[in-house]
């Protein structure tokens, strides 16, 4: 297999706070190939936004971050942060979670779209209000020209997420980070953003952040399970989301409506003092490890999980 | 902008105008003592009754206070203010005479707070929990713990008594006696003044700036701008100041208002002829008519400054169209 494009190695993210420091992504590994599209799932609160935030490094100052993000071979994280600017929006693009608030309401869709291009690729006035349209026009914004001109509050919701994700491509990203796209949008909506991102990965990488098992499975070529910060599954979407090695996995595909909706008993630990041992031994209802923590095993070609089942050694 | 906006802004705007000069009519005439019995107890020790009672009758004192009350209203209505009894000259004409006057200093200061305060403000709510936030919060903090007045007599003492820097007050020398105001002469007068007024207003802007940019700074859109790759100063200047700003508009236009009462213990320190001046000495001798002149003028300023925020705010905030939050 060639050299990732994105390879994230040992990754800890750590967020101080009073009751302690929240270890939001633990010793996280991961790597994203060209025109591959990545689905990271699990619950509220594992982890997922903070890994995709942390790779663009946008998360507050005082977080503490060890470990390595290469892109194309360079650690993200020892870039000076001038250097980091020239590849957020220019190399690496990014859906925030929320497109209610995510576009600045007193500026219209069309500058705030042209203002990328304008600042990687030098594009003048007429030109930079041109590539907004074109990229408005590219996500299937009707009207692209007079919906260019107007107010963020104009904007529904799925038109909203079409202006953020003409804006994360403005400059043609290598890779395009993308945060629970399709949350809150209608079917018929959803099915157009899917549609959508499948278009967009044509020509890059996408990290596809999603709680939508059904939308990971028909976008992602392979899927990352977190939990409680840790990956504890990753392997190609149609393992994975078919036959989950995982008994996580297997309980987040059980818990979804059309399978039976069977949630995971218990509650996600906390981040500050994970439980000792597998950290989802407290809610597993296969195997009881409280005291070793299982690594990352593969399970079949590709596929991994992180589970004593499988860890023998 | 549309025509039952005009008429309800009218008609709220007429309203305001007769609730303030009802509450001031009444406010004015709780005052004890009144301007013929303190002026000829102050000259003769004894105010003769019969004087008084003819004094009362000449101005009208003597009638039923309701009859007062509806005839002030009415003329208040028709600009016929009244005749200040000190000046003995229409009311308008010593407003207008005097208010020339604060502006020159409420113009200046009001302008430079606003700007510092909502620069530093900004600065400050940026860079929060930064060494230089904590060091401008505290010294805010510092200048608006001061008591108003003694902040005022201290820049008099130590800038114009020991350092000889400003002359003590008036608003020209002597000297323009023979040639005439030289404007020079006047500014010199103004620079104590417009800082002491100028420190009297910058925390509050300061402090509401600050923290409506705490509020943006944590905003997605914030992070969209530098997901985009701009950098931090761009981000202040382009996406946080013009929405940090939304809630100041507001503020500012009411606090160009609310300066003209900050001027009064101004002008009453540093001897400057304006309205605030005015109006204390209009107080001190109960001059009711001119007193209620100032007001009505202090009334109209406020409520041009509330129309003038409903207008001034659609042109920044593009969500808000003339009319919604009036
Ligand atoms: N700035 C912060 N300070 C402290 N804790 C934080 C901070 N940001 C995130 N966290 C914590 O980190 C954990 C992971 O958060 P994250 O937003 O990545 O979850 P998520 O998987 O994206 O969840 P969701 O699906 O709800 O978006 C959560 O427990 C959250 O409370
Ligand atoms: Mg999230």
């Amino acid at each position: 297999m060639n050299a990732a494009l994105l390879e994230v190695r040992g990754l800890k993210v750590g967020f101080p706070t009073p009751d302690g420091l929240v270890r939001a992504s633990d010793t996280v590994d991961l790597e994203l190939y060209h025109r591959e599209i990545l689905g990271l799932i699990g619950e509220t609160g594992s982890g997922k936004t903070v890994l995709g935030m942390a790779i663009l490094r946008l998360l507050q100052p005082n977080t503490v971050i060890e470990g390595e993000i290469r892109y194309r071979g360079r650690d993200l994280l020892s870039l000076p942060e001038d250097e980091m600017r020239k590849v957020r929006g220019r190399e690496i693009g990014v859906v925030l979670q929320n497109s209610g608030t995510s576009l600045n309401p007193v500026y219209t869709v069309g500058d705030q779209i042209a203002e990328a291009a304008t600042l990687h690729q030098g594009l003048k006035g007429s030109e930079a209000r041109h590539r907004a349209v074109e990229l408005l026009d590219a996500v299937r914004i009707p009207d692209p020209a007079v919906m260019a001109r107007e107010y963020p509050h104009r904007f529904s919701g799925g038109m909203r997420e079409r202006a953020l994700i003409a804006m994360a491509l403005a400059c043609s990203p290598s890779l395009l980070i993308a945060d629970e796209p399709t949350k809150g949008l209608d079917a018929v909506t959803k099915r157009e953003i899917i549609d959508l991102f499948a278009e967009v990965n044509r020509d890059r990488s996408v990290l596809f952040i999603t709680h939508d098992i059904e939308a990971a499975a028909t976008l992602a070529t392979r899927v990352a399970v977190m939990y409680a910060g840790e990956i504890v599954e990753i392997g190609a979407a149609g393992e994975v989301l078919s036959d989950p090695a995982h008994p996580y996995t297997r309980g987040l595909l059980a818990s979804l409506p059309e399978r039976g909706m069977r949630p995971i008993p218990g509650s996600a630990p906390s981040l500050i003092t994970p439980p000792p041992g597998c950290r989802f031994s407290p809610r597993c209802a296969t195997k009881d490890c409280k005291s070793e923590h299982p690594g990352l095993v593969e399970v079949g070609p590709g596929h991994y999980a992180r589970c004593m089942l499988y860890d023998r050694g | 902008m549309n025509g039952v906006y005009i008429i309800k802004r009218l008609f709220t705007s007429v309203a305001a105008f007769c609730i303030s000069v009802t509450i001031m009519f009444i406010l004015l005439r709780l005052m004890p003592g009144d301007y013929i019995t303190m002026y000829l107890e102050t000259i003769y020790r004894y105010a003769p009754p019969d004087v008084v009672e003819a004094f009362n009758h000449v101005y009208g004192l003597d009638r039923p206070i309701l009859e007062q009350y509806v005839l002030y209203l009415l003329d208040a209505f028709r600009g016929n203010w009244g005749y200040s009894l000190i000046y003995k000259v229409p009311v308008l004409t010593v407003i207008g005479e005097k208010l020339v006057w604060t502006m020159v200093i409420l113009v200046p200061a009001t302008a430079l707070a606003t700007l510092a305060g909502i620069g530093i403000g900004a600065y400050s709510g940026w860079k929060r929990g930064s060494k230089t936030d904590i060091a401008l919060l505290n010294g805010m903090i510092f200048i608006r713990a001061i008591p108003s007045y003694w902040l005022a007599l201290m820049i008099l003492i130590i800038f114009a008594y020991y350092l000889n820097l400003f002359p003590l007050g008036g608003y020209v020398d002597t000297g323009a006696l023979i040639t005439g105001i030289d404007p020079l002469d006047v500014a010199n007068h103004a620079v104590l003044p417009i800082l002491t007024l100028f420190l009297f207003s910058v925390t509050g802007t300061y402090y509401l700036m600050r923290s409506s940019m705490l509020m943006t700074a944590g905003e997605d859109y914030i992070v969209t701008a530098r997901a985009k790759g701009l950098d931090e100063l761009t981000i202040l200047r382009k996406h946080a100041l013009k929405n940090a700003m939304l809630p100041m508009v507001t503020m500012i236009t009411l606090e160009c208002a609310g300066m003209i009462t900050g001027s009064i213990f101004v002008e009453t320190i540093f001897s400057w002829p304006g309205l605030g001046m005015l109006t204390y000495k209009a107080l001190a001798v109960r001059d009711l008519p001119l007193l209620q002149g100032i007001l009505l003028v202090d009334t109209l300023l406020v409520i041009a400054a509330n129309i003038a925020a409903d207008l001034i705010y659609p042109l920044v905030d593009p969500r808000v169209q003339v009319g919604d939050n009036g």
